[in-house]
């Protein structure tokens, strides 16, 4: 009786495997902008980025967003200039998505093809290098996003006639864990 | 300087004043325009070829009108900032229609058209998505992320707010870097103007830059205190040690003209610089110095 059975609870019990999806949740996170002038150089940081995985047949759709107004430069009228500039009151949110093998949780580094909306605009990125290493059962993710404020058509902002350099790297340190 | 100096000092310092002031105005004017544009699709995110788009006024009725290119792109330049109802119809395609509130800039209203003519929901602020794959069915939403609804929702009058605040604080910014040349030079040509000097040219000459360093410097100040202040936001970094020099070189500008108008008439009447009349010199040179490290301040990381 058992040996006829063993098939049918190994069946049942591998439908259920496949059946649930995998959830990833951020646990943390630092996003840094990075803007050059040539009077200084700016970063502008936030810690209030929150995202959400879910794995389904071998693919993952990754969402993170994170508040424009969330970013602190250590100036308060360089921040309000900086919402003012990227329309972050009519456009609150910057979001990026991106749809990865779940595979890719094993490697060290992945390439991933993302896409970003800010500013009321959305910039397709391909093939994004990220770096991926473990802790325990959380993944730890950085890497750095090639952005330009051409991307968005964002005006560039000036200090004394000067504007800033467009481009825009955003560094990015996550750490993610399954729910 | 003799009298017809001084009359062409007068009418070049009003020229001076009325230019920037115009230019100020119709640069705002020109940045108080909206504009919107676009991409149109059809049920299959295939982009439309020749879909007609118009943009209504709500509170006109004015109408304004665009085609689509060759990539189902639209754009319309040149609108009052106001409430808008967008339309698009591809013929044989299908209808959408947006509600809309442009502010001063450019603005993003993809339009999918789907079948029929029925309404698009209300969603003034929705950011664009031009993805190019279909959204799978797992794809969590920000509403998964826990984000309330106004931590989504747009708030276009804020965004009107910090236009005006950014365009008002450039100007402000451009007028104090234009004071800087004659309040250097009324520092320079002080040095020929008092103490021992018996010539009336140089002193003339520093009275009127003193003038114009004064009326600048009065526009200067005005932009940045009529700036529309954003509230709940806490002062932090170079802007404070900025904010705070103002009350340095504020009084400072009140005081310098009061005491050097005191030592210009000791000296028109024969007499040496004396009493508190001394002190025009010291206390223009503190406002100069808080006026150069309020620059510094915000220019500069120290």
């Amino acid at each position: 009786m058992t040996r006829k059975l063993l098939p049918l609870l190994l069946l049942v019990s591998s439908t259920n495997l496949f059946a649930s999806d995998r959830l990833w949740a951020l646990k943390r996170s630092t996003l840094t902008y990075h803007v050059s002038h040539p009077l200084h150089q700016t970063d502008g940081v936030s810690h209030a980025a929150r995202g959400k995985g879910v794995c389904h047949d071998g693919q993952c759709d990754f969402l993170i967003a994170v508040p424009v107004k969330s970013f602190d430069s250590g100036d308060s009228n360089r921040d309000l200039h900086m919402i003012q500039v990227t329309r972050g009151a009519e456009f609150p949110m910057v979001t990026v998505r991106t749809r990865l093998p779940e595979s890719d949780a094993n490697s060290s580094t992945i390439k991933a093809d993302l896409d970003i909306e800010f500013s009321g605009q959305t910039a397709h990125y391909q093939q994004v290098p990220l770096e991926v290493s473990s802790q325990g059962n959380e993944k730890h993710i950085t890497g750095t996003i090639p952005a330009t404020l051409k991307d968005f058509k964002i005006e560039p902002p000036s200090l004394l006639t000067m504007p800033v350099k467009n481009e825009v790297p955003i560094k990015v340190d996550m750490v993610w864990a399954p729910q | 300087m003799n009298r017809d100096g001084k009359k062409v000092l007068s009418v070049l310092v009003f020229t001076i004043v009325l230019f920037f002031l115009l230019a100020s105005s119709s640069t705002w004017a020109q940045d108080a325009r909206a504009s919107v544009s676009g991409t149109v699709t059809d049920p299959t995110g295939k982009a439309v070829t020749g879909a007609k788009v118009t943009v209504k006024n709500v509170a006109s009725g004015e109408t304004s009108e665009a085609q689509t290119d060759a990539v189902g792109h639209y754009s319309i330049a040149n609108l009052a900032a106001g409430n808008y109802e967008v339309t698009a119809v591809g013929e044989g395609i299908g209808t959408n229609s947006t509600k809309v509130t442009l502010s001063a800039g450019e603005q993003t209203v993809n339009l999918p058209l789907a079948a029929g003519s029925a309404p698009y929901p209300e969603a003034p602020n929705a950011p664009s998505s031009s993805q190019a794959a279909p959204a799978s069915k797992t794809e969590p939403s920000l509403e998964d992320l826990g984000f309330s609804k106004a931590q989504q929702q747009g708030n276009p009058q804020q965004q009107a707010l910090l236009d005006k605040r950014t365009h008002m604080l450039k100007i402000h910014q451009r007028m104090g870097l234009i004071t800087t040349i004659p309040m250097i030079a009324s520092v320079v040509t002080s040095l020929n103007s008092g103490g021992r000097s018996e010539g009336t040219a140089s002193r003339d000459l520093h009275v009127a830059l003193g003038a114009l360093t004064g009326d600048l410097y009065g526009i200067t100040a005005y932009y940045a205190i009529r700036a529309p202040k954003v509230p709940g936001t806490e002062t932090r970094g170079g802007i404070k040690l900025h904010k705070a020099l103002a009350w340095v070189h504020g009084t400072g500008m009140v005081l310098t003209p009061i005491l050097g108008a005191m030592a210009f008439s000791q000296k028109n009447n024969g007499e040496k610089v004396h009493g508190i009349a001394q002190a025009h010199g010291p206390v223009a040179i503190v406002t100069a110095g808080a006026f150069g490290a309020a620059l510094l301040s915000v220019s500069v990381k120290f």
